[in-house]
């Protein structure tokens, strides 16, 4: 994997099959947790059309309480948690429209790793919604890590040099091989994504 | 009350009733620094400096005042914020 460089308006990250495949594959889940459907899966005839003026207003009400899975939640946060009147209101107004946002982000993004090739080219102009989106990705995987602080953080990393000094060695030391891979995963969209952000830096630099 | 000056602890200064409220984004251990710069000189048309005072605040103080005025303008920012995935939330001035 390359992380993303700069080449005039656009950039452009280098990955293998088997990399594009696992990155879309949690890119898929996220959406699947905040829009209840798989990316790829859906059938046509059942999907809302664009035009809809009432597509949005499906579960009016239904959702103004905060979600249960803490991942979502941070992903739609409470706007004032000591102010349940605030926070309700704030999520009947926006939540419809920040879930459809971002499993829109997230949609594109998948499929952009869903085509074939070795490059990820995205237009700068266009590159924002992918920073954003590998953000909430990143949030439901520290979510599923338990990392609320910078310590933690810290932790999984030196979980993740053990557990690999221990396959490289054939230790028998106890790692939990399914958190090593999804803190490999994490530390690898942190890397991407802040390759992607000086880009969008770079860019922003030049418009001054 | 809302028109005295009323000076919150992060020394921003609300005079007028439309000012009233603030939003605020709080430090978690996710979002890279790199990103909450670029973020606040996206939306808030801050300079580079002043994006980058406000985010060293954020993940050195736990959270910073990143605009003010008046309820409906700060669920527009705090939405945005949302958007971007920062971690933000609106309050009345001075609380």
């Amino acid at each position: 994997m390359r992380g993303f460089e700069r080449d005039g308006d656009h950039a452009t990250a280098l990955m293998d099959e088997e990399e594009r495949t696992v990155i879309a594959r949690i890119v898929a889940d996220v959406g699947l947790l905040l829009g209840e459907v798989r990316f790829g899966t859906e059938d046509p005839d059942d999907a809302v059309a664009p035009d809809d003026p009432f597509a949005g207003l499906g579960d009016l009400g239904a959702k103004a309480s905060a979600p249960t899975d803490p991942a979502v939640l941070r992903l739609l946060p409470n706007a004032a948690p000591d102010d349940e009147e605030i926070s309700d209101e704030f999520r009947r107004l926006t939540e419809g429209d920040l879930r459809s946002l971002k499993v829109e982000r997230l949609r594109t993004m998948w499929e952009q790793l869903s085509a074939d090739g070795e490059e990820w080219t995205l237009p700068l102009a266009e590159a924002a919604p992918t920073a954003a989106a590998l953000t909430d990705v990143r949030l439901v995987l520290a979510t599923r890590l338990g990392l609320d602080t910078d310590a933690d953080v810290d932790r999984l990393h030196a979980e993740i040099d053990a557990g690999v000094r221990a396959l490289d060695e054939d230790e028998e030391a106890p790692v939990d091989h399914e958190r090593v891979w999804l803190g490999m995963l994490y530390q690898a969209l942190s890397w991407l994504q802040e390759t992607l952000v000086s880009c969008l830096a770079a860019g922003q630099e030049d418009d001054v | 009350m809302e028109f005295q000056e009323d000076l919150s602890p992060e020394g921003n200064v609300a005079t007028r009733s439309d000012d009233a409220w603030v939003t605020i984004v709080w430090n978690d251990p996710v979002n890279l620094m790199s990103y909450v710069t670029w973020v606040f000189q996206t939306h808030f048309g801050f300079t580079r400096a002043v994006a980058e005072q406000r985010m060293r605040e954020v993940h050195e103080r736990g959270r910073s005042v990143v605009s003010s005025g008046s309820r409906e303008r700060m669920e527009v920012d705090v939405q945005a914020m949302h958007s971007y995935g920062l971690w933000a939330t609106l309050q009345r001035s001075g609380e």
